[in-house]
């Protein structure tokens, strides 16, 4: 019977030893790479603010690419970046913003009323709009995304900016699992510059 | 000792430590190391780097660590599968026509399936709290399951052993008061974990000490119903262990360890509330309490033993 405890007791802590190893090795997992700084940019908000890549300075951003005529995956994407808004409402240093590549059709109104169907109402999701080249060339160069055939072209990826305007990671954003990395790795962001 | 015997035990010891494995995924926060189910992106063997990942998925998504913590939690899912494929085998050959033993096994082997069911429908759900804590819950019942059909059959080969110990009648209730508690607790602290990460999610810059405060009366009803279980195993062990006449050994040991490991369940609880949410003792939080669930349906079997022996 002792013999049977002992056994039992070093197998339990062999477990626990395991274990803690296991969990340190997960938690130090969820490091978040460094891609690029965000390249200058200076574009217009629906609000025909203007907004530039230093808007993005001392906050985490997640930014989309999209077009308010879109029937294919955009939707998706509008309807995943409205449940960021929504659930990081209480989050001052989190902001959202989309980019349209439809600047023929999606003016500073067009994306008004677009935020303002979208339950925006507030300066934590804005909406960009400039030339057609600009826009090519912040996402082809800026951003290292396919460009070509805009609108109908255009990458379904949310991207992580930090607060250092920094690229950090990318995330498809019509995917249900991806969203859930990309909070994880959002609230991590958020809680570093906190500290 | 019988070959069922021997793999009761097997599949017994093995789904304990699945139910460390499973804690780990979760503390770990790996349950969505592979998005997809049963292979790891598309891969029987898990990617072990980035360009091992085929096309179609959002390279976001992998984080090796996680992966491989999921995948050990799916791979010894199928070896303890396996375990109590052949022990209901066994069962079928030594045990056909003794119902109480055979029914326990091929349960819990219907069980065993809907658990691996149950894995696909976390991943497809990306990790519903409802299906996590009925994940855990069925799992805790294959383990009763399978320990009263280990220690029936002990008890049909050996039906003396509980022949001289006397132990108050009607305790019946009792033993499944204790057991209903027990499992109530561990949904309620299931809840308490999901809980703190429902409000995290709103909340993502608040320390966990200030949301485990946030969740008020969950955590009290948690914390009552424990020292509920401390005074009903307090009063079984003083009816089995001082009010019966000749307790097995079995039985006094049984009856006191519960009372102790449910002391630790106590301390590791505080613990967690006052200190800080530590992972590693979430984890073992977790793992007693299915221990002490084992045990008392060592310690109901015994004494039911004992009953039938003075029918």
């Amino acid at each position: 019977m002792n013999k049977i405890i002992i056994y039992i007791t070093l197998a339990v802590f062999l477990l626990g030893l395991g274990a803690s190893w296991v969990i340190q090795k997960a938690n130090s997992s969820y490091d978040i790479p460094l891609v690029k700084s965000v390249p200058v940019f200076e574009f217009k908000t629906q609000d025909k603010i203007l907004f530039s890549n230093k808007d993005l300075m001392g906050k985490i951003t997640v930014l989309d690419f999209m077009f308010t005529l879109c029937a294919g995956p955009c939707p998706v994407m509008t309807n995943n970046m409205t449940l960021l808004y929504r659930d990081y409402e209480n989050v001052d240093n989190a902001q959202f913003v989309s980019i349209t590549v439809d600047p023929s059709n999606d003016n500073e109104d067009v994306l008004k009323q677009y935020s303002i169907a979208n339950g925006v109402n507030d300066n934590r999701w804005q909406f960009l709009t400039s030339d057609i080249d600009s826009i090519k060339k912040l996402k082809r160069d800026g951003f290292m995304l396919y460009a070509d055939e805009l609108p109908q072209g255009h990458a379904i990826k949310f991207i992580l900016i930090d607060q250092n305007g920094k690229i950090r990671k990318y995330y498809d954003g019509t995917d249900k699992a991806s969203m859930a990395v990309l909070r994880n790795d959002l609230n991590k962001l958020i809680k570093e510059i906190n500290k | 000792m019988n070959t069922f015997r021997i793999f009761s035990f097997i599949s017994t010891g093995l789904t304990f430590i699945l139910i460390f494995v499973g804690g780990l995924v979760r503390v770990a926060g790996a349950g969505m190391g592979c998005p997809d189910w049963p292979k790891c992106f598309d891969r029987w063997i898990p990617p072990i780097s980035l360009e091992q990942l085929p096309d179609h998925i959002d390279p976001a998504k992998f984080n090796i660590v996680l992966a491989w913590i999921e995948y050990s939690n799916r791979l010894f899912g199928a070896v303890v599968g396996l375990a109590i494929t052949i022990t209901s085998y066994l069962v079928l050959k030594y045990y056909n026509d003794i119902p109480r033993i055979k029914w326990p096994v091929l349960i819990a082997f219907f069980l065993t399936l809907v658990e691996g069911w149950l894995g696909s429908v976390l991943v497809d759900t990306v990790l519903n709290p409802f299906t996590i804590t009925l994940h855990l819950i069925l799992a805790l019942i294959i383990v009763m399951l399978l320990i009263f059909a280990a220690q029936e059959s002990y008890y049909y080969e050996n039906p003396n052993s509980e022949s001289k110990s006397q132990y108050p009648q009607g305790l019946k209730w009792m033993f499944g008061l204790l057991a209903g508690t027990l499992l109530i607790e561990v949904i309620l602290g299931t809840e308490i974990r999901g809980g703190l990460e429902m409000i995290r999610k709103d909340n993502p810059i608040v320390d966990s000490q200030f949301l485990i405060n946030m969740l008020g009366p969950f955590k009290y009803i948690h914390s009552i119903l424990g020292f509920f279980m401390t005074g009903l195993s307090g009063y079984l062990w003083y009816c089995l262990v001082r009010k019966s006449k000749h307790p097995s050994k079995m039985m006094t040991q049984t009856s006191s360890l519960i009372l102790g490991l449910i002391f630790i369940q106590i301390f590791m609880g505080e613990l967690l509330v006052f200190l800080d949410v530590i992972q590693l003792i979430q984890l073992f939080h977790m793992w007693v309490a299915s221990w002490i669930i084992g045990l008392v349906m060592v310690q109901y079997s015994a004494w039911n033993q004992s009953q039938l022996c003075h029918e």
